[in-house]
């Protein structure tokens, strides 16, 4: 019986003297921590997409018609299926640019359900199998090889649209049937729910009339510079030397996106901050009156021989069992918020990186250190001022 | 040798403006062994007297010396050591735990000695000394269903759990009837002359005070006589 009496066993019982107020700071925690633990996880899981999107790319800039930022955004950003198009010519003119290392091209047909093909509203892109470098890698990746006429390879979303998965289908597109030979990774771009094919097969969309775009038209050129070259030179000499186009830097594609994270993210943040202060203030003003109840059984345990060190003990177990039992509640409430919401977040769902087990380890590590690190510090003074309780002033009191 | 040397302290406490001297220029020497009764009326400095014996407060001014062992110059720890120790504290007012069982608040001092305690001989020194205090039946009761003479007589147990040299009591028996405060009387006289510890004992009893081996008389925080 005597070896389960420890100092420990002593805070523990502390903590079960008063269940409600024991179960409102660790309700403080908890909602502390679940709100860093989703702030985290979000901000994260975004960043991480939006730099696997941006990468994916694989151009340094991606050169559109006067006009038509907005437009190519829209494609690789939002989803929005919309059309631009400028002349063929100007790939050379770009690829003669100092600077200019590699130039593809991909021109973007609207398909509109029920008006022209078999597939639902998506895009249609066309690109060049010769020069590509944006397309193609993937392509190596999941067909092992070039797409031939009349056969196309749909990204992520279309490919649950139309049903494709283990075999192929074929889909009628601006009156010709191509063959869907296989599904692309998901990206995260508006691309995910666009259908791909060589633009060897644009003369015959033209030959069956489907489609208002003329012959050796484009609608974006990607760029890729040499290693060393200036960046922002080279984006100034394209859109000074041909006026037709309009030049957006990769990192520039997801800028609205981008901008609109950062604001979502300062919410969290505030919320954070607040419910951090919140919970500091909460576990001063619980401590504080802890100590006040409790000065004179301090007192005695000074009396009978206790050292400061002792009475740090017992207080510092019931700030870390507070703590870590918030925080622990924190970590699973803000990582199942996480998970329900990047079902129900429209800006979620279409994410293409979900964050590995060892980032939602280290996120909790984060939140258990965090929550128990508030609730220590907000402990400190009060216990600070309760070890150095000279036993006398607690005796004089009776 | 004298075990407890006490040379001029006074303890001063600063009152607004005003300072106020609780105990002022005492000197006292106390041999190993002996049995010294306090008395004098409230405010008299008795408590703050045996406070500052028991390292319970620092005296403002002189020394005090514990076996050779100036007491007021140690730190803080230190002076924890030597109360857990060498002292046994009776306080005036119940000072148990709420939360302990009796058994626990009998364990409490030991908690804070040097080193580990071996596992069974602590708690059968409780059950030992609860049984010299005649509460064998309430060792596992916790103070709360417990008489404030019962509640008494459990603190008179804990203080000597750490097997102390001194034990130090504030009117120890203030909430006894008269046969308990007997009995009780009867416990310390038989610790001091067997287990050689030395009581000083702050008490309103002149009966009890008669039966020590030294009266010591205290007014405004001075020794009248011994």
């Amino acid at each position: 019986m005597s070896d389960q009496f420890t100092l420990n066993s002593m805070a523990l019982r502390n903590l079960r003297r008063r269940p409600l107020r024991t179960a409102i700071l660790i309700a403080a925690l908890t909602l502390m921590v679940s709100a860093l633990v989703f702030a985290l996880s979000f901000v994260m899981r975004v960043n991480a997409s939006i730099r696997l999107t941006s990468e994916r790319l694989g151009a340094d800039l991606l050169i559109v018609p006067t006009g038509s930022r907005g437009s190519a955004e829209d494609i690789l950003v939002e989803n929005r299926a919309t059309s631009f198009y400028m002349d063929r010519s100007l790939v050379d003119r770009v690829r003669k640019i100092e600077g200019v290392d590699k130039v593809s091209y991909q021109t973007y047909l609207v398909t509109l359900t029920g008006l022209c093909c078999s597939v639902p509203s998506s895009m249609v892109v066309a690109f060049d199998q010769d020069s590509d470098f944006v397309v193609t890698p993937w392509l190596k990746e999941k067909l092992g090889r070039r797409l031939k006429k009349g056969e196309a390879i749909v990204g992520s979303e279309s490919a649950f649209n139309i049903n494709l998965g283990l075999v192929e289908v074929d889909a009628m597109l601006f009156g010709s049937v191509f063959r869907m030979v296989g599904v692309l990774d998901k990206t995260g771009t508006g691309l995910d729910t666009a259908v791909f094919i060589s633009d060897e097969n644009i003369d015959d969309i033209l030959k069956n009339g489907k489609m208002t775009i003329k012959a050796g038209q484009v609608s974006v050129i990607f760029a890729r510079i040499k290693k060393g070259e200036d960046l922002y030179k080279v984006m100034s000499d394209i859109e000074n030397s041909i006026i037709e186009v309009d030049v957006v830097m990769r990192r520039d594609v997801n800028k609205g996106l981008i901008s609109t994270l950062g604001d979502i993210s300062k919410i969290f943040y505030l919320t954070l901050i607040l419910s951090t202060a919140l919970s500091l203030f909460l576990v001063w003003a619980i401590f504080t009156a802890i100590a006040n109840e409790r000065t004179r059984e301090v007192g005695i345990m000074r009396a009978l021989g206790a050292k400061e060190k002792d009475v740090i003990n017992v207080f510092l177990v019931e700030v870390l069992v507070l703590g870590v039992i918030g925080s622990i509640i924190g970590i699973m409430a803000g990582t199942a918020l996480s998970l329900v919401m990047a079902k129900t977040f429209s800006i979620l769902k279409n994410l293409p990186v979900d964050l590995t087990v060892l980032t939602r380890v280290g996120i909790g590590a984060a939140g258990l250190a965090f929550g128990t690190g508030v609730c220590a510090l907000g402990a400190l003074f009060p216990v600070q001022r309760l070890k150095k309780l000279e036993p006398l002033f607690v005796i004089k009191q009776e | 040798m004298a075990q407890i040397i006490v040379q001029n302290v006074t303890k001063a406490y600063q009152v607004g403006a005003q300072t106020i001297n609780a105990v002022s220029s005492v000197s006292l020497s106390v041999e190993r062994g002996d049995f010294i009764s306090i008395v004098g009326h409230s405010g008299s400095g008795k408590t703050t007297l045996l406070s500052l014996i028991g390292g319970i407060t620092n005296p403002s001014s002189g020394s005090i010396s514990f076996e050779d062992r100036d007491i007021s110059s140690l730190t803080s720890d230190q002076l924890s050591e030597y109360r857990n120790e060498k002292i046994g504290f009776m306080f005036q007012f119940a000072s148990l735990l709420p939360l302990l069982t009796v058994r626990e608040n009998l364990l409490l001092p030991t908690l804070f000695s040097k080193g580990e305690p071996s596992r069974e001989e602590p708690s059968s020194k409780a059950i030992d000394l609860i049984r010299m205090v005649g509460l064998a039946d309430k060792i596992e009761a916790y103070p709360s269903q417990l008489s404030g003479g019962q509640q008494r007589r459990v603190a008179i147990a804990r203080a000597f759990m750490n097997r102390p040299d001194v034990i130090l009591a504030d009117e120890p028996t203030g909430d006894l009837d008269e046969d308990t405060e007997r009995d009780m009387m009867n416990f310390f006289l038989l610790m001091n002359r067997d287990a050689g510890i030395t009581f000083i004992m702050v008490t309103h009893n002149s009966d009890l005070a008669k039966r020590s081996h030294r009266v010591i008389r205290m007014q405004q925080g001075s020794i009248l006589g011994q």
